[in-house]
């Protein structure tokens, strides 16, 4: 920011404007490869590749066309809908109660519990895939949408953690104690006090562990054959894959995603409302 | 907010708890490749090619990693999903218990290219994969660079110092580098000194490693590098900087490049790669198709790899991957502008009177990697970290012969043969 103006208006108004810039900034920050992705997917492979490039794609739909035909997308994005669904599913309803005993009751190890709940994003996945495709296919979870669901939950769980940890955390004790006074059991009050209050929250870090589902493609493409998540399926075809179809491949991958966050993104607002607080 | 939360995850619930009963489907026959990964060329295998099979084949390319990780953990556990593996040769020779003995597979009157079925036994007594289709790397051109040839160069029988020089000029002409090379993470250089530069100087892959001949290849390559787009070091397949004219002249493996041929079939020229003072050094690629001791339906998985073999099935996969057919098939004339260009190429390169075949590293086993890890490094230091070539040949040549001793690996084309380990001079 300047620091040369001298009067108190002159000042306001450099502020002013620093914020409106970085507003513009940030908003073509995520928009300009938004619509390169989306303008490049409606142009024909020629104007793909070629230079100067029209502003307005000319909504040639033939790589998109593609993708919609290509054998499996569809059950690629049903099974990255379902694994995604019960990697958030599995991951709240064990993360959160970790996360309320963490910042409610004091126990013995909780500090290296903390950390080991970490330590699960320490091991790259490809290190790991191996051994844990070999135990799935011995005691058959192996290809099973349930069997991805778990490996992605331990993926999302150190954030659904830590997360719901802070949650719990910003809501005073003596809320839940009040509640008791007045005849509350220790699960009624948190049903009927806490539970509410940190429910955006819990949506948010829910959503989050979708995204991790989503995004995930090593343990995918190794734990699954015929119940092939959409990036397994796609992603590693799309590498090298010439440069019109990996526009609409993106463009396919991206826009599930896009939509499902717009959906839900009042939540996500809640979470940070509540972080500020 | 609320109801609508209770809503989703009821529903959410449900359908899971509906999914994870449900793993009953039909089972086709599982092909577990390496190739055919880009996905219009998956689309094309599993509609052209092995749609023709009869049963229902479940055709699913993959990366490296996932490919071998997926195969070692089936191979651990005992049992599996994989029918039917499709890789490279150098794939496989890690894994030569791993596979079954093909030797009862009846091809019937196909006529197998011998060197690459002997290539197949991965030096054991049982033919271990069967050859599936070949590939080369040859040079390609945007017609516009044909104007800076130099005098008196035939585009079919350059050398590398009129590669040299047709770069210079086009680089000064034009104002900017238009030679390319695929020297990303994911290009394949390495090939290019093993199977090119190399025999091409030395007539050597291994045991002139060192030599002063090479330390002339070396810098020969540092000359032509600086008139090469610095972007190459991101390149992996030329097709695409073909495609934007990012440059003009470029190396790569001929499926790396069809693409630009298929798309642009009039603007491109695809030739022979250049010759040395010891010759055309070129190197072959071969694709084989092997089958795990864990596959799950052994009769099925032979039949596809016999089928596979087929003639026809050949020329349909030539379309579909543009990697050429190892037995012996009549082409059609109505083949893709791909195979065309770079058919007519590979046999102008073969067919030359200096033509310097390298073969692919024999008998390696799992070292294939750190072999290939030499010449990638020796490469880094001396081109693009400008240490002296003569100091980085002789360290890497203490690397190289490392790995030739702990692999044993006798010497393979165009080294002469060798009893034990194929030596570094």
């Amino acid at each position: 920011m300047s620091t040369a103006s001298t009067s108190v208006i002159g000042q306001s108004r450099v502020a002013k404007w620093a914020v409106t810039a970085s507003v513009v900034f940030l908003c073509l920050w995520v928009l300009v490869p938004i619509y390169l992705l989306v303008a490049n997917t409606f142009s024909s492979p020629a104007e793909v590749n070629g230079f100067p490039k029209r502003f307005w794609p000319s909504f040639d739909t033939e790589s998109i066309e593609f993708f919609l035909n290509f054998h499996g997308v569809g059950s690629a994005l049903w099974n990255s809908l379902l694994v995604a669904s019960l990697t958030m599913i599995l991951s709240i309803s064990v993360g959160a109660p970790a996360g309320y005993a963490l910042s409610r009751f004091e126990f013995r190890g909780k500090g290296t519990f903390r950390v080991l709940v970490l330590m699960t994003r320490a091991f790259p996945l490809p290190l790991l895939a191996l051994p844990m495709a070999v135990m799935f296919i011995k005691v058959g979870l192996d290809d099973t949408v349930l069997g991805l669901a778990i490996v992605h939950t331990t993926l999302a769980l150190p954030f659904a953690v830590l997360i719901t940890y802070s949650l719990f955390s910003g809501i005073p004790v003596e809320l839940e104690e009040a509640a008791w006074t007045l005849g509350c059991s220790r699960f009624q009050a948190f049903i009927k006090v806490i539970f509410p209050l940190v429910l955006p929250g819990i949506a948010a870090s829910a959503i989050f562990a979708f995204v991790v589902s989503w995004n995930e493609v090593f343990a995918a493409a190794v734990l699954t054959i015929e119940h092939r998540t959409l990036p397994a399926f796609l992603l590693q075809s799309l590498d090298d894959a010439p440069l019109h179809l990996k526009f609409a491949g993106g463009a396919v991958l991206v826009i599930p995603a896009l939509v499902f966050i717009f959906m839900v993104r009042k939540y996500l607002f809640a979470m940070w409302g509540i972080a500020n607080r | 907010m609320k109801p609508f939360v209770r809503q989703a995850s009821a529903a959410l619930v449900a359908v899971s708890l509906g999914m994870i009963g449900n793993t009953a489907v039909a089972e086709d026959l599982l092909f577990w490749s390496k190739q055919g990964k880009p996905v219009e060329e998956a689309q094309a295998m599993r509609d052209q090619v092995l749609s023709g099979f009869g049963s229902a084949v479940d055709f699913q390319p993959n990366d490296g990693g996932p490919w071998l990780t997926r195969l070692q953990a089936e191979l651990k556990a005992g049992s599996g999903k994989i029918g039917v593996l499709g890789a490279l040769h150098g794939d496989y020779t890690s894994m030569p218990d791993d596979l079954v003995d093909l030797s009862d597979i009846d091809l019937g009157d196909v006529q197998m290219n011998a060197k690459f079925m002997e290539l197949g036994k991965l030096g054991t007594s049982e033919q271990k994969y069967i050859p599936w289709m070949q590939a080369t790397y040859v040079m390609a051109a945007n017609k516009k660079a044909l104007e800076h040839l130099p005098e008196g160069a035939d585009i079919d029988a350059l050398t590398y110092d009129q590669l040299i020089e047709w770069s210079k000029t086009m680089a000064e002409k034009t104002g900017s580098p238009k030679f390319g090379f695929p020297a990303g993470p994911k290009g394949l250089k390495h090939r290019f000194f093993q199977g090119y530069m190399y025999p091409s100087y030395t007539n050597s892959m291994v045991s002139k490693f060192r030599s002063a001949e090479a330390e002339t290849a070396w810098n020969k390559f540092k000359e032509l590098w600086s008139y090469t787009n610095p972007g190459s070091t991101g390149y992996s397949a030329m097709q695409e900087q073909l495609l934007t004219e990012e440059v003009w002249v470029v190396f790569d493996h001929t499926a790396r490049l069809a693409n630009a041929f298929n798309e642009r079939p009039d603007d491109f020229i695809a030739f022979p790669a250049p010759a040395g003072p010891t010759g055309r050094g070129f190197m072959p690629v071969v694709v084989g198709v092997a089958i795990p001791k864990t596959a799950p339906d052994m009769d099925a998985a032979k039949k596809l790899v016999a089928y596979m073999a087929n003639p026809a099935t050949q020329i349909e996969t030539l379309k579909a991957l543009s990697f050429f057919p190892v037995v012996d098939a009549e082409l059609p004339s109505d083949m893709p502008a791909s195979v065309q260009l770079s058919g007519s190429a590979i046999s102008k390169m073969a067919g030359s009177a200096d033509a310097n075949p390298g073969l692919l590293p024999v008998g390696l086993g799992k070292l294939g990697g750190q072999f290939n890890q030499v010449y990638v490094d020796t490469f880094e230091r001396v081109v693009l970290g400008g240490e002296d070539v003569r100091k980085v040949l002789d360290e890497q040549a203490g690397a190289l012969r490392a790995v030739m001793e702990e692999a044993g690996a006798p010497c393979w084309a165009p080294d002469p043969a060798s009893e034990g380990p194929c030596p570094v001079e």
